[in-house]
Parts: structure tokens; sequence; C-alpha cells
């Protein structure tokens, strides 16, 4: 197979690829006129933490999109969660051991009467979720009255938003660099390669068509010398911050949850028919209260690390971050119809819209262009999105 | 054909909805290997019966037999686990999804078992959607196509592939010829044919007169929530065409006498 054939045979993952390559473009074009700032270690360190609350969010937003739902409450309730933590720390004196459970706790809750109102009640989502949205603006609101913002003080938890994975003491070669996440970065590439080529073996073995080896090995390369000068710029500051951490986790467990178990693909099918779901067997009510728990779960996850990140919680924490969460959603290939999405698409859509932001205010643009910015690359993601679903037939 | 045992029984189905009597004490039998054509006009309550077969609704009065057995059905479910298979007119299939992954909707293979998380099987679903599709003559050329990229016809076939995939006793077919080209009624009724080959058991709903005739065995044609005509298909299709009509727009009635209402 000629190079060009096997562009054309894969023009229907020309989404993915775009989405890839814009973001690409976005960090070349921002190192460029950064000369260099953008990619150093310090700002990419910062720069993850400060995408990893609203990424987690994302994770759980593309599965609602998926199954044709929406949720808006996510930001304020993200922004209650972190008062419930902080408060549970400072005036419970609950330990970070007790405290992470039951918000974790609350957030499946809080999720599961969403999903009680949509699938039991059958209250569109945008309405529930709004009135969610309200609920927990009154209820941080509430709890933050009396003290204003509650200042957290505990160590452990505020590593959680700020802290680094620790490293080996006393090597002698590589000063500077973070020899653990060097490590782990090697670790992640030999992994990576390993698990593409055994799926690879296995998947000839069954006779089914595969990349032809030159494309096969060219996107091995490709893939691991992300990783490789991901982990590189990062072992150059402090190596992985715990959020990092935290979202790796998130990210690895939802991608196989949502690709390879019987659950991900039931999730995909009542989002792109619920009558035919239903019709074999697949309760569409069940895959509903899942997908919002799993929201829920998130949610508190999202904000356990912004109070973790701000180390406090503060009366207006979380507004917005369901907006941000929703156009990462979009930005990362998620259909609005519903159906189509991938975890990962998200994920980098979320990354997109944070380098945004981030080069933007490392050049001292002005916030309003900004926003202007922002919003034509979230109109522009969704146009190229739409264009390649129609050539795509 | 030998005088064989029915697959189906339906005996003296009723089923009303408000006031509309939309079954009035419908007998139904539907032999092994045999295809069956169920004609009627709209409303006639062909759709009904086969709702009612296929557990989609509960029948207020009538038994259903199954292999000889006296059977309820709660739900399609129900209906499936006791080898009843329907495809839908509008073929509750996933666009979204590709072409092994419609096949085993809601009965996937499972590797392994993290509770409660089953993990996927995916190249032995593969293989085994290839082998089906194989089987039944079925031309499309990747079984990873999503299905919102096959053609009309290539979506009725894999409707109608998923309902044998399981070890199906019968195959209910709503209308699967309707809103397709000329083309593709041709492979949907080759596969009818070919079912058929293979031992199925099959009924089809139809409005199209020529398809029921070119595959079916056997006609029954219903009026007003009863049946007017039970016969094997036989005779030219001009001859059978004009008594088909007759029937269905109440000129001719085989049961009139044993009307109970």
């Amino acid at each position: 197979m000629s190079f060009q054939e096997t562009l054309k045979a894969q023009r229907h993952n020309i989404r993915d690829y775009g989405m890839y390559i814009a973001f690409l473009a976005i960090v070349v074009f921002f190192t460029i006129t950064t000369k260099g700032l953008f990619v150093s270690s310090r700002n990419i360190g910062n720069l993850v933490n400060a995408t990893s609350y609203i990424a987690v969010l994302a994770v759980g937003m593309t599965l609602v999109i998926v199954i044709r739902h929406i949720d808006l409450s996510v930001g304020f309730l993200a922004g209650t969660l972190g008062a419930v933590a902080a408060m549970s720390l400072k005036y419970w004196h609950l330990p970070v051991s007790v405290t992470i459970p039951l918000v974790l706790a609350l957030g499946v809750l809080a999720g599961l009467v969403t999903a009680f109102l949509v699938a039991r009640m059958q209250i569109p989502a945008f309405v529930a979720t709004l009135a969610g949205w309200l609920f927990y603006k009154g209820l941080l609101q509430l709890a933050t009255r009396s003290r204003g913002t509650i200042i957290i003080e505990n160590d452990i938890f505020n590593a959680l938003g700020n802290g680094f994975i620790p490293d080996i003491p006393g090597i002698g070669f590589l000063p500077g660099v973070h020899k653990v996440t060097l490590l782990l970065g090697i670790l992640a590439v030999i992994l990576f390669i390993a698990s593409e080529i055994s799926n690879r073996k296995k998947t000839q073995a069954y006779h089914f068509e595969v990349l032809s080896p030159s494309m096969f090995i060219l996107k091995l390369a490709f893939i691991s010398a992300v990783i490789a000068g991901i982990t590189w710029v990062l072992a150059g500051y402090q190596g992985l911050s715990w959020a990092a951490v935290v979202l790796l986790i998130v990210v690895l467990i939802y991608s196989y949850i949502t690709s390879k178990t019987v659950i991900g693909r039931h999730i995909y099918a009542v989002g792109g028919n619920p009558e035919a779901a239903e019709l074999n067997g697949i309760s569409v009510k069940k895959i509903t209260f899942l997908v919002f728990g799993s929201m829920g779960l998130l949610t508190a996850l999202s904000g356990i690390l912004y109070a973790s990140w701000l180390r406090s919680a503060t009366t207006i924490a979380g507004t917005g971050m369901e907006l941000d969460a929703i156009a990462a959603a979009f930005v990362g290939g998620v259909a609005v119809a519903g159906g189509v999405g991938k975890v990962t698409g998200s994920i980098i859509g979320a990354l997109v819209m944070a380098s945004l932001t981030n080069g933007m205010n490392l050049l001292g643009w002005d916030i309003s262009i900004q926003y202007i910015v922002r919003a034509l690359v979230l109109a522009g993601a969704v146009v190229f999105d739409v264009a390649t679903r129609k050539t795509g037939k | 054909m030998p005088e064989t045992t029915a697959v189906v029984e339906m005996r003296n189905i009723k089923k009303n909805f408000a006031a509309v009597q939309a079954l009035r004490g419908v007998d139904l039998v539907l032999r092994h290997n045999e295809v069956l054509g169920l004609m009627g006009d709209n409303a006639a309550g062909k759709s009904t019966l086969m709702k009612v077969l296929s557990g989609a609704y509960i029948p207020d009065e009538g038994e259903i037999l199954i292999e000889g057995k006296k059977v309820h059905m709660a739900d399609p479910l129900d209906a499936r686990r006791l080898g009843i298979e329907m495809v839908y007119q509008d073929l509750a299939l996933a666009n979204n999804l590709d072409v092994t992954s419609n096949v085993f909707l809601g009965r996937e293979t499972v590797s392994a078992q993290l509770i409660p998380i089953g993990v996927l099987d995916s190249r032995s679903m593969e293989q085994e959607s290839k082998r089906l599709l194989d089987r039944l003559k079925i031309d499309i050329p990747s079984v990873r196509l999503l299905v919102e990229r096959l053609s009309g016809g290539q979506r009725q076939a894999v409707a109608i592939a998923r309902a044998t995939a399981f070890n199906s006793k019968v195959i209910i077919m709503d209308e699967p010829t309707a809103a397709l080209s000329v083309a593709a009624i041709s492979k949907v009724l080759d596969l009818v044919r070919e079912l058929k080959a293979q031992g199925a058991s099959i009924i089809i709903i139809s409005h199209r007169l020529e398809d029921i005739y070119s595959v079916s065995d056997r006609l029954v044609v219903m009026r007003q929530g009863r049946k007017v005509r039970d016969c094997p298909v036989t005779g030219d299709i001009d001859e059978f065409r004009e008594r088909v009509v007759a029937y269905m727009i109440g000129a001719r009635d085989d049961f009139a006498n044993a009307v109970v209402d």
C-alpha cells in the first residue's frame, strides 16, 4: 500500500489527527512567539497543574454528552465539594484519608441525584442541571458565608494540587533532572511499544487488517517521541506533579473502560440509539445513573484538586468550570448529537484551551482578545469536526 | 414439505388498546423451516401480533406455544431467550458503532470478568461476526466499518445477521424491504432464501406483495384484527395478487363464521 493510499484509508481518522496537529501547531506557535518560555519546564509544569481539574471534569462530561445529556451543575458542585473538603480538614478535624473518600462519596451521591431527575423523573438534563447549578451555587455561599475563604493548612492535601512526586536522593548523574520522572517516562515508552506490538501480532493472528509496517513504525516513533519529550521537559523542573499523576490515572481508567469493556460499549450504544439499546437489553436508565454517578465522582475529584491547588475554598470556587469542561469536550471531538467522542480527545481539548490561555497570558495579550481567540478556536474545532464527518461518509 | 411440529403456535390472541380491539382472537402457526408471509392493510394488526410474539406486548387473552410448550413473555428479552428474534423496521442499530458491535449488542462476548465490569473479547467477536456474514453471503467489506457508513441494504443485512447470530428458532422481519432500492431488495430476498436453506423459520411482514410471493411458503392475510386468509403460496403472481387484495380490502374472508365479538 502506498503512502497516499494509506492516508486515504485513514481518512476517517482525520478528525483525531487534526486535533493533535492543531495542538502541536499551538505549542509551536507559542514556543516561537514566547522565545521558548512556553515550553520551559516550569511553565509546562504549571500548565499541567492548572489543566488537571478541568481535564478531570472534561472526562466525565465526555460520557455525559455521549449519552446525549449535559451537566451544567459540575462547576459549583466542584466548588461546594472543595469547601466540604476544606471544612472537613479544618473544622471537623478529619484526616485526609477520611476527607477524600467522604468528598468522593458525596460527589457520587450528587451525581446520582442528577441521574434520578434525568432518568427517573424524565426532566431534560439541561433543566435538571441548571437547577443543580443554582442549588450548588447557593450551597457553596451558605457553606462559606460565615467564614469567607477557608484556608487549608493540611500539607498532604495541598500536595495533591501543588506537590511533585519524590525523587531518589543522592544520584550523581544528570544534576537538576528528576530521575523518577525520567524513569517513569522510559517505562511508559517501553510499555506503550510492547502493548502496540503485542496487539498488532494478535490482530494479525486473527487475519484482520493492520497498519502497514512503515506506518506502524512511524506511529510508534511519533508517540514515543511525544512521551519522551514531555517527560524530558517535566523532569527538568520538579518532575511529575501529583495532579498530573491523578489525571493520568483517570485517563487510563476511563480510556480502558470506554474502549475495552461491555459497559463502555453500552454507553456508546445508548448515545448512538437509545431505543435500539433498550431493545437489545441495555437499560438506558442504568447507563444514565452510571454516567452521572461517574460525573459526580470526577466532579468531587476536580473539586479536591482545585481546592488543593488554591490551598483554600472560596465563595466563588468552580465558577465557569462546567463551561470550560464542555468546551474542552467539544474541542476534543465530542459530537453534540451524542454517541461520538473519546476521553483522550477531551483531554487534548482541555490542553488546547489551557495552552491558549497560558500562551496568551505569557504574551501579555488583552483578556478580551483572549476570550475572542478562544471562541474562534472552539467554533473552528466544531466546524472542522462537522466538515470531516460529512466527507467521511 | 414434510409435516413437522409447529415452531410457533399462537392461539386466540386478543389485544385491546383502550377502546380499540387491535387483535380479535388470532390463531397463527409457523412450522419448522417455513417462511410465512404476513400481509394486511395498515392497522390490520400484523405488527401488533408480531409484537405480541416478540414480547413487546402482553396479550389480553390467548396462549403462545413454542415447540409445543406454553410460554409467557414479559418483555423482548424473554422472547429472545426463547429463541425469538425480531428485526425491527427501523432496524434498531446503533449507527455510531461498527458492524461487530451491533451484531453483539447487548450480548457481548467477555474475555474476563472484573466484577462488575466485563472485558470485551473484541477479536473473537470480530471473527465470529465475519464468519456469520460470510455464511449468510452478506457483502460488507469489513466488520469494523461503522454502520453509518453502510448502505440501507447492508444495514438491513446487519440487522438480520444479528437476529441469526444466537441460534434463534424464529426470525420475525418487519418490512425488511421497505425503503430499499430494487437491487438492495433482491439482495435481502436472497438473504431470506439463504436463511431458509440453512434451516431457519421466518415470518415476514410486508406491504410488497411481490416480495412475499417470491420468498414465502405460506401466506396469512389479516384485516381489522383478524386472520382472513391462511393458505400456501401457489399459482402465478397475477392471480395471487388479485386474490390477496380481495382479502385485504375485505371482499373475501375465509374465517367469517369464526368471528366472536
